[in-house]
């Protein structure tokens, strides 16, 4: 009688967790922090800290910003069809803002620069300066001064008698391809002329609800544009909000087919197997809270949820089901009153299976990335809190009787039917076949580690992305230098002496370009130099000015001191490049250089030059993570290694000398599904690995069942129905666009699969008597999952 | 897309367009010959801002339609200006300057427009300028250009044309408050241009 009270006290506590589950998933719904980034999956570099805030500082920058490119052959199409976009983005101000173009504000960023205009000279007129002879100034200024008339004048022209102040805002616009025509931003590229046109993206955080506004609004763009005869135009979008509403989109597509689909799965086989309306309802309930409580825990664990969790989680469904299914299969042909005796009969196993399923989840996280923490962290309070309902409530609402079924009698008989491999010639000749697919598919297998397998973005938003970025010769966020200095002095002229070094790659055509703060705020003692410099050509400018034409030109003052740090940054002309501005970071000042027009091919050249620089840090972010990546696919490998040589032990000390027929069956399929990986081309990478370590926590259960029962075609049912639903559920994650997911359930597919078929072909052969199988009802279950 | 971006690609020369007909420009063409080489002679009084005289220079210069400008300065030195669609450069004594439009995407249009001021080109000049003035006598005719884009209005505040069959006076009007005027003598037409001439301008 206690022992009852004390299940309906526990089962009353139960039911208050799971309302406040409840209360919570109401409130995440309603504003549900999603994380869409990425590089939110990945560790940050503790080693570097600067170059994370770098990396988040670069990111921040652009999250906000799409940009849109309308190309046509000719300028006035173009820009027809430029204006028809605009009319048509702005129906939906409260999804994008034009980024306004303000001409007011280079007039603000000249006139903050003037004062200081002989210290501002680009490295090349550093150079000539310092050089050339005098008469050559006395050239120039004569040449420049007798021209009709050249190019836009900042003030008037004796204060700038070189062009040096006119030649240094060039270089400045020279970093971008793009020109202010009728009204729009011009550029040509690819035999086409583009308008570049700017938007800020103004909704809120992308929930998951399928929709994708910027999506459909593109398309409808695109659409106008071809009924009003203008097909031909190519509109192309890029920017991260694009990328984010792709995946929010993408995730609920698959967290639907992967979750209902699964759930599907698992009720039809409960209502085949039991053919009672009362264990479908049971199940489901269990899944449903064991989620709900999964994704409450992992939001309140980590804040945010990642996109990529719900879509992993979703497969939670074919592992939680298990404990319903125990529950069941034990309860079924007993009467309704021995339920209690049943559940505690099945207690002890049912902890052992969550605890080594726990384990193996816990693996996952292991490596230090949260993504795969979040995976691990939202998998256990799933299977926990599925475990709990069916340990609080199974009972409590399970009041009917419960039949036993043809169907489950059927499974429970196919056992005998199984093939058996036996040490004959036969068996010899199939092993031999066996191990010479493994031999060839396993030295066919190779290996890469690259940050793409995180991406599941549409391959025609990259391949927009990456043709955006090459017209416009955006600077890579991915690649850059890291430079860090002791004061913003030192700062700036390590990375003037880094610029020296990439002078002279752009040179010799290694390196289109590159972006750093000193351009626009060059060091102290460079803006010394450039007074000293300016100073001196343009005395002899304006004295062959002077002797030319009779007159008396004067040099106009300039700023007595330097410009210094503090009052750029407070000016209007510091935004023009605050975000390579990482300012102090743990006592030393950091910046970061980007580079324009990166390919693959530079980035050895620019390894090198980084080497000797001190305080220079070359950072490949695409490298750092595919090395990152290749680090715990081998470590990972080598835990997967010690976990069957500990497996082997355990069931070793368990089962002597018929241990190897629990773990042979693990092996061989872990085994085949990497042969089968090698002979169909798919490179291994870490979330293969992953798969087989969770493998092995799964997949050696099957073989223990049969071990401790032989010939007990009951055991053989448990394994049999958590068997198909596992496979069902990991499978379905085979089909996700993410392609770290798709490998990941494409290998617990295909191990699943062939551990499975592979298990009862090694049970032992002593125990084939049929009539025990027959004999024995269906409820010995309860027993065998006693003793798992 | 950045912040500086924004900022910096304010600065080159901006181009505007819209289609806009008047009748004097239409009459303005009608009085103007279009060859596919002008040569001719120059004589350019610039008056600087500050300085009491103006500067006079003088020499010789050749249009070449579809392929650019030379401007060859005599007097008071020596001193060239080539402006193709894909290459500016000067060059005088020990000073010269070059600019590629690989580097500068507006040096096509600059280059556009310098050919349509000097050859009276109406119909690319009205993109640009707000154009007005009037036919005189029989055969000549002056024109009156205002910049429509600020871009363009950084450059020039007004720009004036005198000619006939050909342009004869050009007055540009800097923004900065310098002015040039320039006049055009012994204009001869001709088909092609000399094997040297054509080397200059790069082809």
């Amino acid at each position: 009688m206690a022992a009852k009270r004390l299940s309906l006290w526990l089962a009353a506590v139960w039911a208050v967790v799971v309302l406040g589950t409840v209360l919570h998933q109401v409130q995440f719904w309603r504003a549900a922090r999603l994380n869409t980034d990425v590089l939110a999956l990945l560790p940050e570099n503790e080693q570097a800290p600067a170059v994370s805030a770098a990396t988040r500082k670069l990111a921040e920058q652009s999250q906000r910003q799409i940009v849109l490119l309308v190309g046509a052959s000719d300028w006035s199409q173009t820009r027809r069809a430029a204006q028809l976009v605009q009319a048509r983005l702005a129906t939906q101000p409260a999804l994008l803002q034009p980024a306004a173009v303000d001409a007011s504000r280079l007039d603000a960023a000249v006139a903050f620069y003037q004062p200081w205009r002989d210290r501002l000279l680009t490295q090349e007129q550093l150079r000539s300066l310092a050089s050339a002879p005098s008469e050559q100034w006395a050239s120039t200024a004569l040449m420049r001064l007798y021209q009709p008339a050249a190019g836009p004048q900042f003030g008037d022209r004796l204060a700038d008698p070189l062009g040096l102040w006119q030649d240094w805002w060039a270089e400045r616009a020279a970093e971008s391809p793009a020109r202010p025509r009728d009204g729009l931003l011009w550029l040509q590229g690819k035999g086409q002329q583009w308008a570049l046109l700017n938007y800020q993206f103004q909704g809120a955080a992308f929930a998951v609800t399928g929709e994708a506004p910027l999506a459909e609004l593109l398309q409808s763009s695109r659409a106008e544009l071809a009924a009003q005869g203008m097909g031909e135009i190519r509109l192309l979008a890029a920017g991260v909000p694009l990328h984010a509403e792709a995946a929010a989109a993408q995730a609920n597509r698959e967290m639907s087919t992967i979750g209902w689909g699964s759930l599907l799965a698992v009720l039809l086989l409960v209502w085949l197997t039991f053919r009672s309306l009362r264990p479908i309802v049971l199940v489901g309930l269990s899944l449903l809270i064991g989620c709900g409580v999964a994704l409450s825990v992992t939001a309140m664990l980590f804040g945010q949820v990642h996109l990529l969790t719900l879509v992993f989680g979703a497969s939670l469904v074919g592992v939680a089901e298990d404990y319903g299914f125990h529950y069941f299969a034990a309860r079924q042909g007993r009467p309704a009153n021995e339920r209690w005796q049943v559940l505690r009969g099945l207690l002890p196993g049912m902890a052992l299976a969550l605890l080594t399923s726990v384990v193996a989840y816990m693996a996952l996280g292991l490596a230090p990335f949260p993504g795969l923490r979040q995976m691990a962290v939202f998998s256990v309070a799933g299977l926990l809190a599925a475990f709990l309902t069916v340990v609080c409530w199974f009972p409590l609402f399970d009041r009917g009787a419960l039949p036993q079924t043809a169907f489950a009698r059927y499974l429970a008989n196919s056992l005998t039917r199984w093939p058996r491999w036996q040490p004959n010639r036969k068996g010899w000749v199939l092993a031999l076949i066996l191990l010479v697919v493994l031999g060839v598919g396993l030295s066919r297998l190779q290996s890469r580690d690259d940050l793409r397998q995180l991406q599941g973005s549409p391959a025609s938003l990259m391949a927009e992305q990456m043709e955006v970025g090459r017209l416009l010769g955006m600077p890579s966020p991915g690649q850059f230098y890291l430079v860090a200095g002791d004061s913003p002095e030192q700062l700036l002229q390590r990375e003037e002496g880094l610029k020296a070094r990439l002078d002279g790659l752009v040179r010799d055509g290694v390196l289109p370009g590159y972006r750093a703060v000193s351009d626009w705020l060059p060091s102290l003692a460079t803006q010394q130099r450039a007074a000293l410099l300016t100073a001196q050509a343009e005395r002899h400018a304006l004295a062959a000015i002077a002797e030319q034409t009779g007159e008396q030109p004067a040099r106009p003052l300039q700023a007595p001191q330097a410009l210094d740090p503090a009052t750029w940054l407070a000016s209007p002309a510091a935004s023009i490049i605050a975000a390579q501005w990482l300012g102090e970071l743990d006592g030393k000042h950091y910046s970061v250089l980007m580079l324009r027009g990166l390919s693959p091919t530079m980035l050895p050249a620019l390894d090198k030059a980084a080497t000797d620089l001190p305080g220079v840090r070359w950072v490949d972010k695409t490298a750092e993570i595919s090395s990152l990546l290749a680090r715990y696919r081998l470590g990972m490998s080598w835990l997967l290694l010690a976990g069957y040589v500990a497996v082997f032990v355990a069931l070793a000390w368990r089962f002597r000398l018929a241990a190897w027929r629990a773990l042979l069956p693990t092996l061989l399929g872990s085994l085949l599904v990497l042969a089968l990986l090698g002979l169909l081309g798919v490179p291994l990478q870490l979330f293969n690995v992953l798969a087989l370590v969770l493998l092995l926590g799964m997949g050696v259960d099957y073989g223990i069942f049969l071990l401790e029962h032989p010939g007990d075609g009951t055991a053989w049912l448990a394994v049999a129905l958590a068997g198909v639903s596992t496979l069902l559920s990991f499978g379905l994650l085979a089909f996700s666009a993410t392609p770290a997911l798709q490998a990941f359930g494409l290998t617990m597919l295909l191990g699943e699969l062939l551990i499975w078929l592979l298990t009862p072909c090694f049970r032992p052969g002593e125990a084939l008597a049929r009539e025990q199988v027959e004999a024995a009802p269906v409820s010995q279950l309860a027993t065998a999952n006693n003793q798992p | 897309m950045n912040q500086w971006f924004r900022y910096v690609l304010l600065l080159c020369l901006a181009m505007a367009g819209s289609a806009w007909a008047a009748d004097i420009a239409e009459a303005v063409k009608a009085r103007l010959s279009s060859p596919q080489v002008l040569r001719g002679q120059f004589e350019q009084q610039k008056s600087v801002v500050g300085f009491k005289k103006p500067l006079l220079s003088s020499g010789e210069f050749l249009l070449w339609r579809g392929h650019g400008v030379l401007w060859q300065t005599r007097k008071p030195f020596e001193s060239s200006l080539v402006v193709s669609p894909d290459k500016l450069s000067a060059e005088s004594g020990q000073a010269s300057y070059q600019l590629e439009s690989s580097r500068e995407p507006a040096l096509q249009a600059m280059n556009e427009l310098l050919f349509a001021l000097l050859a009276g080109d109406v119909a690319v000049l009205q993109k640009r300028f707000l154009t007005d003035g009037g036919l005189r006598g029989k055969d000549a005719w002056v024109l009156a250009l205002t910049p429509r884009e600020p871009g363009l209005a950084r450059v020039f505040k007004r720009v004036i044309l005198e000619g006939e069959r050909h342009v004869k006076l050009v007055r540009l009007e800097e923004a900065n408050g310098d002015s040039s005027l320039i006049r055009f003598d012994k204009l001869v037409e001709a088909s092609a241009p000399t094997a040297e001439e054509a080397k200059r301008l790069g082809r």
